[in-house]
């Protein structure tokens, strides 16, 4: 088993295993933490079924046909009253989406993170890894591999998604507004780190080296200042947004070799020095 | 050191904090269950709670809640002030402009219907006017104040008339069970059925329930704001203390009666958890989006909403 997020994996199955073992002290968390991996899926599994969608059937009706007045109304209350009337609901039925505009914002983040897969098999031309259709993981990312490396993946996924925002970009400050609201900001980071993960999944990123936690912040810190750059892009379309996105992960990559020929520096100097002690006979 | 022993103590009052409040007894002179006479052979089919006694009628209870009731009426609000520190407006007023009655996509606006039940000295009702008529300017809307007790109503009667004309002719009051509300109010026929601080006073919740989506249009929501289940266990142990001991003895200052608020808190604490309650909500028929609640100060009251489903989707 090679799954892309084999180092959560490992931890949830230690969890799983310690709840076997009689009377650990560590009993309470394990079983506190297997409860909410069953609720809530933190990590792209191949052993476990896809969480339930986010909103359930009326909230997606109001959700999906409000969405389409948000160009009009932005991601405001009228948009979802609209949508409430046109999907034949009354006006205070828009009460059965919990946070309102706030719904209506993470319907736009969830429907085009999870819109993601297909097109990236689309993009690539080769089937999706894992859940969704059952091929597995080593096949789909060498059918990937052949054509492009793991950064430009990146790149080109995180390029698509922002391409998702076009239709609304114009009302987006609005929401990012919404989203900064101190008791939205949890919901809002969590989205966010939803999608990086979802775009190293789909680029077919294995690694399970404590990288797996840089990538993902580094890649979440740019989308959120692309998307930023975004609202304000009137360029033909948004080549300076990808510009912008390019030289943003050219420098990470260009940080993350200069950070770890830094680190090689440093071991060697250090190991080399001690060395240097030793032969001048210091008990080391 | 000091510290440690004082969390110590704490801790202690947390773990037997629940079993001290149920053991607590009173003397039998002082219960409520002295001023009633024993119940009847014929009530005993059907028995629900009163408090912590159990094994009480339905019928009785319904006696029994209206006995509280008449007695606290004339000192409801100033209480709820003490009891919450004035708090309990910030709910109300959150309960309200959440669920923003009299908002509308249409021009002219449509007419709503509200149905406000135990809402005798219309808290709710008269925000609910306040926020349809005036921050959403749609006259069309009509609340009917509903309760049980007829002395609550008459409270909010006569506070009602101090409401502007137009706001005071779109209101309306009902004297009704809400576990068997009259032929007045049709099927299918009210847009919002609010109901705050009173549905643990229901002697059968899950008729209430009932009542409430016969009552509602395809589409209308159920909303619910009611004290629950405080999760923080520190602000838990700080609010049992406060309800259990600050509570009654408020009660016995301010309005000269123990025993009502004594009830109040007993009926608080044998309130289903949100998520039981949310569970309640769904099993009469109603849609619930997301967690289906949404908690307010920690836990201390939460606001549960549901929607009757259309007619296709359900």
């Amino acid at each position: 088993m090679a799954p892309t997020r084999a180092f959560a994996t490992r931890l949830a199955l230690a969890a799983a295993s310690t709840t076997k073992s009689t009377r650990s002290p560590l009993t309470t968390t394990a079983c506190l933490r297997s409860n909410s991996n069953s609720s809530r899926r933190a990590y792209h599994s191949y052993d476990h079924p896809p969480p339930p969608g986010a909103f359930n059937s009326a909230e997606r009706q109001i959700l999906s046909a409000a969405y389409g007045h948000v160009p009009e109304h932005g991601f405001t209350h009228k948009a979802l009253s609209l949508g409430a009337r046109d999907a034949g609901y009354l006006d205070i039925s828009t009460n059965v989406v919990p946070d309102g505009p706030f719904s209506l914002i993470k319907y736009h983040l969830v429907s085009k993170r999870e819109a993601l897969a297909p097109r990236s098999a689309e993009i690539f031309n080769a089937p999706v890894g894992g859940a969704a259709d059952g091929t597995t993981p080593d096949a789909a990312a060498g059918a990937r591999g052949q054509l492009l490396t793991v950064p430009e993946r990146v790149e080109r996924l995180t390029w698509e998604r922002l391409l998702a925002n076009q239709d609304v970009i114009h009302r987006w400050q609005e929401a990012l507004a919404v989203m900064a609201q101190p008791s939205r900001v949890p919901a809002s980071l969590h989205e966010l780190a939803l999608l990086s993960d979802e775009i190293h999944h789909l680029a077919g990123d294995i690694a399970v080296d404590p990288s797996w936690y840089t990538k993902r912040a580094s890649l979440s810190t740019i989308y959120a200042s692309s998307e930023l750059f975004m609202t304000n892009d009137r360029s033909v379309g948004f080549g300076d947004t990808r510009a912008f996105l390019r030289r943003r992960l050219d420098e990470t990559g260009s940080l993350a070799g200069a950070l770890g020929s830094i680190g090689q520096w440093v071991g060697f100097t250090a190991s080399a020095g001690l060395n240097v002690l030793r032969s001048k006979g210091a008990r080391i | 050191m000091a510290a440690r022993s004082g969390l110590r103590a704490s801790v202690r009052t947390l773990r037997t904090s629940d079993s001290i409040y149920c053991r607590c007894t009173r003397p039998f002179s002082t219960t409520l269950q002295s001023r009633y006479p024993a119940p009847s052979a014929s009530d005993r089919t059907k028995t629900t709670h009163f408090g912590f006694e159990d094994g009480v009628s339905e019928k009785e209870k319904t006696e029994r809640v209206a006995g509280v009731f008449h007695s606290v009426a004339e000192s409801y609000d100033r209480m709820n002030d003490l009891m919450s520190f004035g708090w309990h407006r910030i709910w109300k007023d959150h309960f309200v402009s959440s669920l923003n009655p009299g908002a509308s996509s249409s021009n002219p606006p449509k007419p709503q219907r509200i149905l406000d039940i135990a809402g005798g000295t219309g808290d709710i009702a008269f925000r609910m006017l306040h926020n349809a008529h005036v921050l959403n300017s749609n006259p069309d809307v009509h609340v009917t104040i509903s309760d049980i007790n007829t002395s609550m109503l008459s409270v909010g009667k006569s506070r009602s008339e101090a409401l502007p004309a137009s706001q005071q002719t779109a209101l309306s009051f009902l004297p009704a069970d809400a576990t068997a509300l009259p032929d007045a109010i049709a099927d299918s026929s009210i847009d919002l059925y609010t109901v705050a601080f009173g549905i643990r006073n229901f002697s059968n919740i899950p008729a209430a329930l009932r009542e409430a989506y016969r009552v509602l249009k395809p589409g209308g929501v159920f909303a619910c704001l009611e004290f629950s289940k405080v999760g923080n266990p520190l602000l838990n142990a700080a609010y049992k203390r406060w309800s259990f001991s600050g509570i009654p003895m408020i009660g016995q200052l301010v309005a000269g009666d123990r025993d009502s608020y004594q009830y109040l808190v007993e009926s608080i604490e044998r309130f289903p958890t949100q998520e039981a309650f949310r569970d309640m909500i769904v099993d009469a028929g109603f849609v619930v989006g997301g967690d289906g609640y949404e908690n307010l100060t920690g836990g201390v009251a939460a606001i549960h909403k549901g929607m009757k489903p259309l007619k296709s989707s359900s």
